[in-house]
């Protein structure tokens, strides 16, 4: 490759890093969206040069294969977080952290908890799913009751 | 990799000082007031321009030399003003202005049906869908999980050395003649290969392989947009009657 190839290489490189810091750092889930959005910039700018390198319209083809499915996701994750605010009303990520496994420790750290300022009723509007399967027991402790097929509805 | 280091001082310096000056923007998770955005940009400016001098220097064209540090270094700039934006509204805008540089680098790759498409696409439709979805759901005035950032400083160390992976291993490849010739290219799709009447990136050489190789793709695709927008529709949350 040429050194001019080289350059586009690394700008596309140094987008993409740009975005893998926000969309780990950064606490808004809307940032965090267009965070994703500058990776695939980043991977874009890559294949278009790829492309050029090989002399080959594939890349340029498999590009605006790439930004078709940047438009869906854009969209669908946009639902989502609107969702998310309506149940919320805050847009931080953080909140939806009890949505992990139970004996998995606090991704938050201690003196951040103090500065997070949890809704009433967080969970309050997300639909219940009908119990099925074993009932999950935390790390450790024997699971009291399992019940084979049916588990009694909580 | 020690041999990279010591042929590339540069690339490594650019790093380091870009690396710089991302920690000093972001925003502090201990520091309560804002530091000035000037230090934290010029540190990432010069880190910026160290990295893309460490490839050498090419003899392109004066005008092609200006674009690419006007795009390029424009993209990047962008970017890091986006991620570091304590303001949702300000971050989408300058996204907006990332997309609009990297649509340049796109036209100077050869690429102007892309780089028009980009445009549309983004700083047209996903742009605006964004400042829709801030204006709804954003409090009013600044919020406190917009003024701190989570473990930035270990994630800045991860990317950074993620960057000086692929930048190593973009410079450690030696310079070889361009475009690679055709015996050397995949002959797999033999629509998208471009010829000497139709070079790379014009619309009939691209329509060509979209609509000759990529058929099926294309078809699928359309089906994942009509797919999107149903379940986009079917997720957004829609108020109760008679209330706004």
């Amino acid at each position: 490759m040429t050194i001019e190839s080289q350059r586009f290489l690394l700008v596309g490189a140094g987008l993409f890093i740009l975005g893998a810091i926000g969309f780990l750092t950064r606490r808004n889930l809307i940032m965090i969206i267009l965070s994703s959005e500058l990776m695939l910039h980043g991977v874009a700018l890559t294949m278009v040069t790829f492309g050029r390198m090989h002399n080959s319209n594939e890349g340029q083809a498999f590009t605006i294969f790439t930004l078709t499915v940047a438009a869906c996701e854009a969209g669908l994750a946009l639902a989502l977080v609107l969702t998310l605010y309506r149940s919320n009303h805050s847009l931080d990520i953080q909140l939806w952290s009890e949505l992990r496994e139970p004996d998995l420790p606090s991704p938050i750290d201690a003196d951040e908890l103090d500065s997070t300022v949890r809704p009433e009723n967080p969970y309050g509007g997300i639909p219940k799913l009908t119990p099925a399967g074993r009932i999950p027991t935390e790390a450790g402790k024997p699971a009291s009751n399992v019940s084979g097929g049916k588990s009694s509805t909580a | 990799m020690m041999e990279w280091i010591q042929n590339h001082p540069l690339a490594l310096g650019g790093l380091v000082v870009w690396a710089a000056g991302l920690l000093w923007l972001m925003p502090g998770s201990h520091v309560k007031v804002s530091r000035p955005v000037v230090p934290g940009l010029i540190l990432s400016a010069v880190g910026i321009v160290l990295l893309c001098l460490s490839v050498g220097k090419p003899q392109p064209e004066f005008a092609d030399e200006v674009l690419f540090w006007l795009f390029g270094g424009g993209s990047l700039i962008c970017g890091v003003l986006m991620i570091t934006s304590r303001n949702p509204a300000y971050g989408a805008l300058w996204f907006a202005l990332a997309t609009l540089c990297t649509c340049g680098l796109f036209l100077l790759r050869s690429a102007p049906f892309l780089a028009a498409a980009t445009v549309i696409v983004y700083a047209g439709a996903v742009i605006v869908t964004f400042l829709f979805v801030i204006m709804l759901a954003q409090q009013s005035g600044a919020v406190a999980y917009d003024q701190k950032s989570s473990h930035s400083v270990i994630a800045i160390l991860a990317s950074f050395v993620l960057l000086g992976g692929i930048a190593m291993a973009i410079q450690s490849q030696g310079e070889q003649p361009e475009p690679i010739s055709a015996d050397q290219a995949p002959a797999g799709n033999p629509l998208s290969i471009a010829t000497a009447e139709q070079p790379v990136g014009q619309l009939k050489g691209l329509g060509k392989s979209l609509f000759g190789d990529y058929l099926f793709a294309v078809e699928l695709a359309g089906t994942l947009l009509l797919i999107a927008s149903v379940g986009a529709i079917a997720i957004a949350p829609r108020r109760e009657q008679g209330t706004l």
